[in-house]
């Protein structure tokens, strides 16, 4: 326990991981590693999520580049998609990014609230999709150096 | 006759026959005329007439010698010829006859039992061949009829399912079309009461005819309303009211009788797979029971409207995103407390451990997930609080599992996924099946409305989870779920599968438990703990709208509370959150029920609760009236418009 309280604070002390990441929520998934010094639960679960977010990513790209039929639907939810696997690590930065998408893709404002024209949301979608791929990179640099991933 | 007798004997070990013919012989007195060969291996008929005359009909009741002859050669007796031996003649003397069978014997009654009767020469024969055939060829036939037919049943059934399926999904879709038009009836009439109110308190006002203090206590909008109408009949406004409940009662019609197909099928469904009886007597109960008192005068339902109405809106600090905030919801805190409260709320989870919730077995939970990441995070969350885990990727295999006979205590169901969502598994699931469904979701947000309002869901269900709870999920879990979250819905749901309070607290890691107490009382109604959820575990939620509100408030009140989450989720749309989410009302009403004096010194918890739901004191605090009001006209008026967030 105490161990695990030890190891929470490190996330955050690392530069970033503030704005980055809810403690809470991260460290309740850090709870579930069986081994404070291996995490190998959290481990997985946070770089399945690295692979996860790629994917999405790229296809985002895709759809964004071909605009092929519904492409904003699809758009919309690989944003919810993502959203929710990011949330549930507490990778707020990201999260919130993806909501965005999310909201254009049904074009509609950040919020959701005012509806947006399609070329409106084509702009934001661009905007926003790079802007999720930033934040994931740092997020992905800040848990690498958690994890003490020296590939990083 | 003869046939008869011979073939009669068949059914005995030795045929009647042989047993006569041997009891014939037996007979000193007619040695003379019929006896046993000196061998005693055969008989002779010594004097055919004396035998034919007298003998024959003694024994075999007839008279005719050749028939009797007859008789012995179908038994495979022969004659004895002695031709050949001294001339031709028969030691027994000229006209004797002598019959002989290998099994006839004088001292051996028990060789009798083998002499049958020859077939009759082709039939018998093959007859016992085709018995033998039988077992092979026949059964080979008959069971591959057999597998033809199971397998015709199984098409039909498949074909029955499917059918059944896509039947309750167009009922549903029905439903929900036809909820949502009950719905704007009952918007309309809700901003009429409103109106009515503001009509009825502003002509009173200007006559004077009370004083303020007696119409601050009628605070009730119906005695406004009712009141005006003694007053002023003539009122625009209420000949626009009478206009509506006259064709919101039509509207009303309908439903019903869809409704009770819709049960029907449930039911039909329900004894297929046998579920928990008491949530069948407790599923049709309220709907049967629900409608008269929801629509029986116009009166009463504006009422109950009214007494529904409570604040909602960006105002109340309710952060979907937080499941601590929907417990807020009713009569919620000053926000800002609760924002204070949350970080010591979160210290206290970084200590705690995961504690033993103390199951007489693992519950098996269902975790419907599309999400690789939350499910996992949610299988492991699961399995510390020792449960047993069966997970699904999308709507579709959850319905499959659960449809192919597969039982769950709890079925946690994200709400977006690929293929089929939860909000659609929920319904079909829900035609054959009463697990508690708990919808996991981040969309507790206006953006994802409108995905409900394709579900037929009116807008006016704000709260996305209450709009959940209306389409048959039992409870909310908000996303990203916390330990504390996934732990309270278990306990709220799998009550029954609690050990005994005294156990649980015998339990060992002693220090875990005391804590996780504390934040669930924080939270909210501990039900396991309680002495009010205790006594009420018995219907533990499955059927929602039964909370322990309701059993405190009049009985029509109750009954009608019970008939809403079925019959008409929006105008009450807030109403069966409140109702369903027992927890969400309860902690106020709970931590009241044992501490009274600290709350409402000298009144019983219930009665404040009650004059809180109906608005008793709104008029004397126009404050709380605004809140009241205000947002949900907002909300009913333009309902596109989502909570500014």
């Amino acid at each position: 326990m105490s161990a695990s309280d030890d190891k929470s604070g490190d996330i955050m002390s690392i530069p970033g991981a503030e704005d980055q990441i809810d403690p809470a929520t991260f460290e309740q998934i850090l709870e579930m590693d069986d081994d404070d010094a291996e995490r190998e639960f959290s481990k997985s679960i946070v770089y399945d999520f690295f692979g996860q977010a790629d994917t999405t990513f790229k296809k985002m790209d895709k759809e964004l580049e071909k605009k092929e039929d519904k492409y904003l639907k699809e758009l919309s939810e690989l944003g919810h998609f993502l959203k929710g696997s990011s949330a549930t690590l507490g990778l707020t930065k990201v999260k919130d990014s993806c909501e965005k998408i999310q909201h254009y893709g049904q074009l509609k404002d950040d919020s959701g609230t005012k509806d947006i024209t399609e070329e409106q949301a084509q702009e934001k979608l661009g905007t926003i999709i790079k802007q999720a791929k930033t934040e994931f990179k740092e997020v992905k640099e800040i848990l690498k150096e958690f994890y003490k991933d020296d590939d990083a | 006759m003869d046939s008869n007798q011979g073939g009669g004997g068949g059914s005995n070990n030795s045929s009647d026959f042989v047993r006569k013919l041997y009891k014939m012989l037996e007979n000193p007195s007619d040695e003379s005329v019929v006896r046993w060969g000196n061998d005693g291996d055969s008989f002779v008929v010594l004097e055919n007439e004396k035998f034919t005359k007298h003998i024959l009909p003694k024994h075999f009741k007839h008279s005719n010698f050749a028939s009797f002859v007859r008789q012995l050669n179908k038994y495979d007796f022969h004659k004895v010829r002695h031709s050949n031996e001294e001339n031709g003649q028969s030691p027994y003397g000229p006209g004797a006859w002598e019959f002989k069978h290998p099994d006839f014997k004088m001292n051996n009654k028990d060789a009798l039992d083998n002499i049958r009767r020859k077939a009759p020469a082709p039939r018998k024969p093959n007859q016992s061949n085709t018995e033998e055939f039988a077992p092979s060829q026949q059964m080979d036939m008959v069971s591959g009829q057999l597998m033809a037919t199971q397998a015709q049943l199984h098409q039909l059934e498949g074909r029955y399912n499917e059918l059944s399926i896509h039947h309750s999904m167009l009922l549903q879709e029905v439903i929900g079309l036809q909820k949502t038009v009950v719905n704007h009836e009952h918007v309309m009439q809700q901003i009429m009461t409103f109106l009515h109110g503001v009509d009825a308190t502003q002509r009173r006002n200007s006559k004077l005819i009370f004083p303020n203090g007696a119409q601050a206590q009628n605070g009730s909008v119906e005695a406004p309303v009712q009141t005006a109408d003694d007053d002023n009949p003539a009122s625009p406004l209420q000949h626009a009211s009478k206009l509506l409940s006259e064709t919101n009662a039509d509207a009303m019609l309908n439903p019903r009788n869809l409704e009770h197909m819709n049960e029907i099928t449930m039911r039909m469904n329900g004894t297929l797979t046998t579920p928990p009886p008491d949530f069948a007597r407790a599923s049709v109960r309220p709907t049967s029971r629900g409608p008269p008192s929801a629509t029986s005068t116009g009166s009463v339902r504006l009422d109950n409207l009214d007494n529904l109405v409570y604040p909602v809106g960006s105002s109340n600090g309710i952060d979907p995103m937080y499941s601590e905030h929907i417990n807020n919801i009713p009569y919620a805190a000053p926000p800002k407390a609760v924002e204070a409260s949350e970080p010591k709320f979160l210290e206290g989870r970084k200590k705690s451990a995961f504690p033993d919730p103390g199951w007489i077995r693992p519950p098996q939970i269902l975790l419907v997930e599309d999400d690789p990441t939350c499910r996992r995070i949610g299988s492991k969350f699961l399995y510390a609080f020792h449960c047993s885990i069966d997970s699904a990727l999308d709507g579709l295999e959850a319905v499959n599992k659960m449809n192919n006979g597969s039982k769950y205590d709890l079925v946690l169901m994200d709400i977006i996924m690929p293929n089929l969502d939860g909000v659609s598994a929920c319904h079909l699931i829900r035609q054959f099946d009463t697990t508690p469904i708990v919808a996991m979701t981040s969309n507790i947000r206006s953006d994802d409305i409108s995905m409900y309002f394709q579900h037929g869901m009116s807008i006016i269900c704000l709260f996305a989870s209450s709009a959940l709870i209306c389409l048959g999920m039992n409870d909310v879990l908000p996303k990203p779920f916390t330990k504390e979250g996934l732990l309270h819905m278990l306990e709220k749901h799998l009550v029954h599968l609690k050990k005994p309070l005294a156990q649980t607290d015998g339990m060992p890691a002693p220090q875990p438990v005391p804590i996780a107490r504390q934040l669930v009382l924080k939270e909210e109604d501990s039900p396991a703990k309680s002495p009010q959820a205790t006594s009420n575990w018995n219907s533990p939620s499955q059927m929602p709208g039964v909370s322990p509100v309701g059993t405190t408030v009049p009985d029509e009140f109750a009954q009608a509370m019970r008939g809403q989450p079925v019959q008409h989720p929006s105008p009450y749309g807030v109403n069966p959150m409140q109702n369903n989410m027992g927890y969400s009302t309860s902690p106020h009403m709970q931590m009241q029920a044992p501490q009274p004096p600290q709350q409402t010194p000298g009144h019983p918890a219930h009665r404040r609760q009650v004059s809180e739901i109906s608005g008793g004191d709104d008029l004397n605090n126009p404050a709380k009236r605004q809140q009241m009001y205000a947002p949900q006209m907002q909300q009913q008026m333009g309902p596109m418009q989502p909570r500014p967030r």
